[in-house]
């Protein structure tokens, strides 16, 4: 069987990797449930893990480098998930919304 | 115990007043006993010193310069190398002997004069770093630690004046002492800076010796000498400086005695006598220290006459005995003012003492509050009558000998000589009166004397000792008393190596200088004494001359219309270029502009997620778009 890399050219993997991290940014940028921005912060987070492992795969096969930085990326999201859930499960708790835009209480 | 060792002197008081200063308040009785024991061992050591010096002298002779013992202190290759030591000759010793043995008494003294103050404990911790700091200020080889104990006395004599610090007067007093002394350690201070950057060095007898080699440029030794003598002023208290030392007497009186009398304001002495040689090779120099110092006796005579203040006409006494150590260092005769500086410490003090018998029994220093003491402390009247005629230069008496070795040395200066005598008669009839007024007639406030005595032990024993040695000090000039004191030759040719001199007598100005102060002494008593209305009935014949003393020649309200108009006017202007253009400008401007484009950019923070997240996403696109056409 043939690796990867000589089916499908790298360019592709970037292009998804492109599009999956744009629509994570519009998500961040337009959503206003805090959970919704935490899942378009998880798409962008998988946009760079495909890169990682894309560019691992064509420059140097061998290695594990950037394999190893993909699975870092997964497990630093799954605690930032849980941190990040936690805190919004507080701020709903304390004001009774979960919406950015409402908890603004941090400004001059 | 050898004059190496001499280092050991200055920091037996000074570990006294840590002590004192740290620990004083838990000591039994506040450690007053700490500071009595250091100075005694200090003058017991002196006694040691002097010893081993005589033997040197006995051993090399005249060619005895003194010894230095200095350790390295600071070091830059080629530029800088600073010692800190001691030097020992025989104006050290004089100084040495002078200093330890009057605050030893004025220590003792202070046991029973002190006694009870609010802040015993701390005056016993300041007198001791005065003895430290003088002892260190005539044993220093260099200008550096000698401009170091300078100051030091300088801040323990503001301390000291201010000791009744509750006193308006006192506060003020201590305040005007520091800051006209201050003056002329400016120049002190200019001077040495100057002298060591063309010389290289701080070391003292180095800077006389690279003076005289010439290595020094004329202008700047005029400057240096002109400055150091303005240091020499302000701490001896000559014209135009001297208004602080009357005013000094506010302090307690032991001080007055033992900083205001016998050891600091003879500092400047002290200095003009070691740098001699510098005034020497500059023109005018040696005649500008016999002006200033004939300007101080002369006045300081005629106010004597006049003031009512028991210890302010003996601070107007010192004054003139300054002017006339200053008289004779004028003429080039170091060893008469040496010679005046060692007697004058004995009677001075002990005349300051008595004072201080007289103000501690009757609680009033005015003499119109006092009269007639005599019989109720004859002990005090028997012993100020001593210092006061030694004052008077009566024969025989400390004061006597070196007055005449001094008039002697003016032979050759007719004009300094004519105004010397006429102070002499002036000097006589004030310390009569001050005498006659104090203890001999009808008390004047009866009420406050019922209760007049003798004080302690503490206070007696050190009037009679003093009394002793202003009895016999003046024989030392003799040459067979001076070898039996160990010293060969004569104390003339120890007392100052500079310029070795024998003490002649002069028979006709001995004889003339007797009657010229038995006539003052003669004029007192006439005055004061058989036609006591005469005084009074003179001075208001001469009532502008008498207002012109007792205000002290006005001088002190010139000073003060100077500081008023001039000093203050300038610090005005100061004043509003410090409000106006440094802080509310300079302060104040970059403070406000800072804070107003923080109040604009305060609305940048919205506190909501989305536009921080629109601004980073900005951000990095931009960056991005930069990279990419750099890179392009």
């Amino acid at each position: 069987m043939e690796a990867v890399s000589q089916q499908i050219p790298l360019e592709h993997f970037l292009v998804l990797s492109a599009i999956l991290f744009s629509i994570g940014v519009y998500g961040v940028l337009t959503r206003r449930n805090a959970v919704l921005i935490l899942m378009s912060v998880e798409l962008m987070l998988n946009a760079a893990s495909i890169n990682m492992v894309a560019f691992a795969a064509y420059a140097s096969p061998a290695a594990f480098t950037g394999i190893i930085f993909a699975i870092f990326i997964i497990t630093i999201a799954a605690a930032e998930v849980g941190l990040a859930l936690a805190i919004i499960l507080r701020i709903f708790r304390n004001r009774g919304t979960a919406n950015v835009d409402e908890v603004d209480a941090l400004k001059w | 115990m050898g004059m190496t060792d001499a280092w050991v002197l200055p920091l037996l008081p000074a570990a006294a007043f840590v002590v004192l200063a740290l620990f004083g308040p838990y000591l039994p009785r506040k450690g007053d006993w700490l500071a009595v024991l250091a100075i005694g061992s200090v003058f017991v050591l002196t006694l040691l010193i002097v010893a081993d010096f005589t033997d040197a002298l006995a051993l090399q002779g005249e060619d005895f310069a003194g010894v230095t013992n200095s350790i390295q202190w600071m070091e830059v290759p080629g530029y800088l190398e600073l010692n800190f030591g001691v030097h020992v000759d025989a104006i050290t010793i004089v100084m040495l002997v002078v200093v330890s043995f009057v605050a030893f008494m004025v220590q003792v003294y202070s046991l029973g004069y002190m006694k009870g103050d609010a802040r015993y404990g701390w005056y016993y911790a300041v007198i001791s770093l005065f003895v430290a700091s003088m002892l260190a200020l005539v044993l220093a080889d260099n200008f550096l630690l000698l401009y170091f104990s300078w100051e030091l006395v300088g801040l323990c004599s503001y301390l000291l004046i201010g000791h009744y610090s509750h006193l308006r007067s006192a506060a003020e007093a201590s305040k005007k002492a520091f800051i006209t002394t201050r003056l002329g350690d400016v120049g002190l201070l200019i001077a040495i800076i100057l002298l060591w950057r063309e010389t290289g060095t701080m070391n003292i007898q180095g800077v006389i010796a690279a003076a005289e080699a010439g290595e020094v440029g004329r202008e700047i030794l005029t400057a240096s000498v002109v400055l150091l003598f303005l240091g020499a002023m302000g701490k001896s208290a000559q014209f135009p400086f001297h208004v602080w030392l009357p005013d000094a007497m506010e302090g307690p009186t032991p001080v007055s005695a033992l900083i205001h009398a016998a050891t600091m304001v003879v500092a400047g002495v002290y200095l003009v006598a070691r740098l001699l040689p510098l005034f020497e090779l500059v023109a005018g120099g040696t005649e500008l220290v016999l002006a200033i110092g004939l300007v101080t006796t002369i006045m300081s005579a005629t106010m004597g006459l006049v003031m009512t203040d028991i210890k302010r006409v003996i601070a107007y006494s010192t004054l003139n005995s300054l002017g006339l150590m200053f008289v004779a260092l004028g003429v080039g005769s170091p060893a008469a003012a040496m010679l005046y500086l060692f007697t004058h410490a004995f009677f001075k003090a002990l005349l300051f003492l008595g004072a201080g018998s007289v103000i501690h029994a009757t609680e009033r220093q005015d003499v119109s509050g006092l009269g007639g003491l005599f019989s109720k402390m004859p002990l005090t009247g028997v012993t100020f009558a001593i210092g006061a005629l030694s004052m008077a230069g009566l024969p025989f008496l400390a004061g006597f000998w070196a007055k005449d070795e001094i008039l002697v040395a003016l032979l050759e200066n007719k004009i300094a000589f004519a105004f010397v005598l006429l102070t002499l008669p002036l000097t006589a009839m004030y310390m009569m009166r001050v005498f006659v007024l104090t203890f001999l007639g009808e008390p004047k406030e009866p009420e406050a004397q019922e209760h007049a005595h003798e004080g302690p032990p503490t206070m007696a024993v050190p009037l009679v000792l003093l009394a002793v040695l202003t009895l016999v000090t003046g024989f030392v000039v003799f040459d067979q008393v001076g070898r039996a004191m160990g010293f060969p030759g004569g104390i003339g040719e120890v007392i100052y190596l500079y310029g070795p001199h024998a003490f002649e007598f002069n028979v006709a100005v001995t004889l003339g200088s007797i009657a010229l102060v038995a006539a003052g002494l003669g004029g007192g008593w006439y005055a004061w004494v058989v036609r006591p209305q005469l005084p009074a009935s003179v001075m208001a014949r001469l009532q502008p001359v008498h207002a012109l003393l007792v205000n002290a020649y006005y001088l002190d309200a010139l000073y003060q219309a100077i500081i008023d108009r001039v000093v203050l006017a300038g610090a005005r202007v100061i004043a509003w270029f410090d409000r106006n253009v440094v802080n509310d400008t300079g302060i104040d401007g970059p403070a406000y502009t800072t804070g107003f484009a923080a109040y604009l950019m305060k609305f940048q923070q919205t506190g909501k997620l989305p536009n921080y997240a629109l601004a980073m996403v900005i951000g990095i696109v931009a960056l991005a778009l930069v990279a990419f056409s750099l890179k392009a």
